[in-house]
């Protein structure tokens, strides 16, 4: 019972910030203290999203940036992990294009949003082409960085046993880059969303991104903050999945294991 | 840097098959018996780094089943003769030859000063990896399990490595290097970073399973008195020639303390350190 009651606290205290915030933000724009023309109370911001959900827009909107979202993540992260793979393994191959990606990668790739809007106009591909490339750089530098760093003693030990190139990489490379692939994971998700909300923001006609813009519009102050609220739970969400992940496929370092 | 390391094992790989042109029709691993060391001769057997000459016009021969302990200071070239008769590095002249009286190519196989067991693979499963990659799973993982119980880590198969001991994980290194029963076993200081109650039990676990197996060892050790509680025969190597090479005629199972081998510990000292400044 006790072991029972300590879990559930422990599970719970990383809520009681969130709570208290919530609590307080209600409590002072009850009290008048905040116009709720600037910013609407929690209660205002739930029946928004109850109206939202209800009309079938929220859903709609939700599942469009959420199809952008995953496309463009694919095709980046792909890219990237493949890229990573080639040229941690092949010094031909990083030779070849290292340098072109480290110059591409200091090009903050929402400065491409101009030229991408003149390419593609507002079409669903210049969001895919933003998020893809917003993902594929976290992607690509650490797996490049998790094979680097691949114990070198270990390989010797491979080959001395006698495992063929194929076995060496299933069992030894790969496995020994995997928690710093993770770490581009993580990064590469939240990347995600942030591009892919401002390419919403600024051009668009369907998306989260375009949902608060149009609230704005029409001063709909409660939808706008709706809108940041989902992009919390989207964030918190892929983190979520990004440790079950960790915790599956890096059960053997220690580090991982009482996340 | 993969893949350029990767090309150059291949030239290792080919250099040991020039130097092992045994390579007969292998029967099955389960019919071999103990007592099947593997014999090898270096003869003018020479190795430099980039002109600076480590080991120069080498003669030595070590009898199939025989406990060898190499010693010497650091840099005198003895990790360089290990890897050599393993075919990790070339020869950049002389041959090395091996003998043996089962019918296919002596495995040969190496204990490393790191246990260096893969983090992410199950203790059983880094035993395994001692088998190669032929084989049904099953089989490759019954045969690690008998090995682990051989040395005491019946309970621990199931376990990551990072739950080990230190001594507990040069366990698991030394059970892989067994589990194919190899003809030759070659020892890279594996007990240097253990302490010292652990260092004399493993001492005594690779000797029982050495007189068990009868394959032939070659230990590497900065540790004279090590080198003197197992070995057959020492070897002090200096300036990339055998400079002593010694009988221990001390019966097993050796005491340690025993007075005969402290003699013969001072005198390797002696040796090691006369005409030297104090490092």
């Amino acid at each position: 019972m006790a072991r029972t009651l300590s879990h559930l606290s422990a599970r719970l205290t990383p809520w009681l910030v969130p709570a208290a915030i919530l609590l307080g933000w209600q409590a002072a724009a009850s009290a008048g203290l905040v116009s709720t023309r600037f910013m609407p109370a929690p209660t205002d911001v739930i029946a928004a999203g109850i109206a939202a959900a209800r009309s079938g827009e929220l859903w709609t909107n939700l599942g469009v940036s959420f199809l952008r979202a995953a496309t463009g993540f694919l095709i980046g992260g792909s890219i990237g992990f493949g890229l990573g793979l080639a040229n941690g393994l092949s010094r031909l191959s990083e030779r070849l294009t290292d340098t072109t990606l480290q110059m591409i990668r200091n090009i903050p790739h929402l400065s491409l949003i101009p030229l991408v809007i003149l390419w593609f106009g507002i079409d669903e591909e210049a969001k895919l082409f933003l998020v893809a490339i917003g993902v594929f750089f976290p992607i690509y530098a650490n797996t490049l960085h998790g094979i680097r760093s691949v114990d070198p003693q270990l390989i010797e030990m491979g080959r001395v046993y006698g495992m063929s190139s194929g076995t060496l990489f299933r069992r030894v490379i790969l496995p020994g880059a995997l928690p710093s692939v993770f770490v581009g994971l993580r990064y590469a998700l939240g990347i995600m969303w942030l591009t892919l909300i401002v390419a919403e923001t600024i051009s668009a006609s369907s998306g989260l991104g375009y949902m608060a813009m149009q609230a704005r519009e029409f001063m709909l102050v409660d939808v706008v903050v709706l809108a940041i609220v989902i992009y919390a739970g989207l964030g918190k969400a892929a983190d979520a999945l990004t440790r079950v992940l960790e915790r599956s496929f890096l059960a053997w370092n220690p580090a991982y294991r009482n996340i | 840097m993969l893949a350029t390391t990767l090309s150059a094992h291949e030239d290792v790989k080919t250099a040991v098959r020039r130097a092992a042109p045994r390579a007969g029709a292998a029967p099955p691993e389960a019919t071999r018996q103990a007592g099947e060391g593997v014999g090898v001769t270096l003869r003018g057997v020479s190795k430099s780094f980039d002109g600076h000459v480590v080991l120069s016009g080498l003669d030595l021969h070590i009898p199939a089943g025989q406990f060898v302990a190499v010693v010497g200071r650091s840099g005198c070239g003895k990790s360089t003769l290990l890897r050599l008769i393993l075919g990790l590095e070339a020869p950049s002249d002389g041959r090395i030859a091996f003998e043996s009286r089962a019918q296919r190519s002596p495995t040969k196989r190496i204990m490393f000063q790191e246990p260096r067991l893969l983090p992410w693979a199950r203790v059983v499963d880094n035993v395994a990896v001692g088998l190669g990659e032929a084989g049904s799973r099953a089989a490759k993982r019954e045969r690690a399990l008998a090995v682990l119980a051989e040395v005491g880590l019946a309970e621990k198969v199931g376990n990551w490595p990072a739950t080990l001991s230190g001594g507990q994980r040069q366990r698991v290194a030394l059970a892989r290097a067994l589990v194919s029963r190899p003809g030759l076993l070659a020892l890279d200081e594996p007990l240097g970073a253990l302490d010292a109650l652990t260092r004399i039990e493993m001492q005594a676990m690779i000797e029982r399973i050495w007189r068990a197996q009868g394959f032939t060892a070659i230990l590497v050790t900065h540790d004279v008195a090590e080198a003197a509680a197992m070995a057959d025969r020492i070897l002090v190597v200096e300036d990339g020639r055998v400079a002593l090479d010694l009988k221990v005629d001390v019966p097993r199972p050796r005491r340690h303390g025993d007075p005969d081998l402290a003699a013969l510990e001072g005198r390797i000292l002696d040796h090691l350190l006369r005409d030297r400044p104090p490092a």
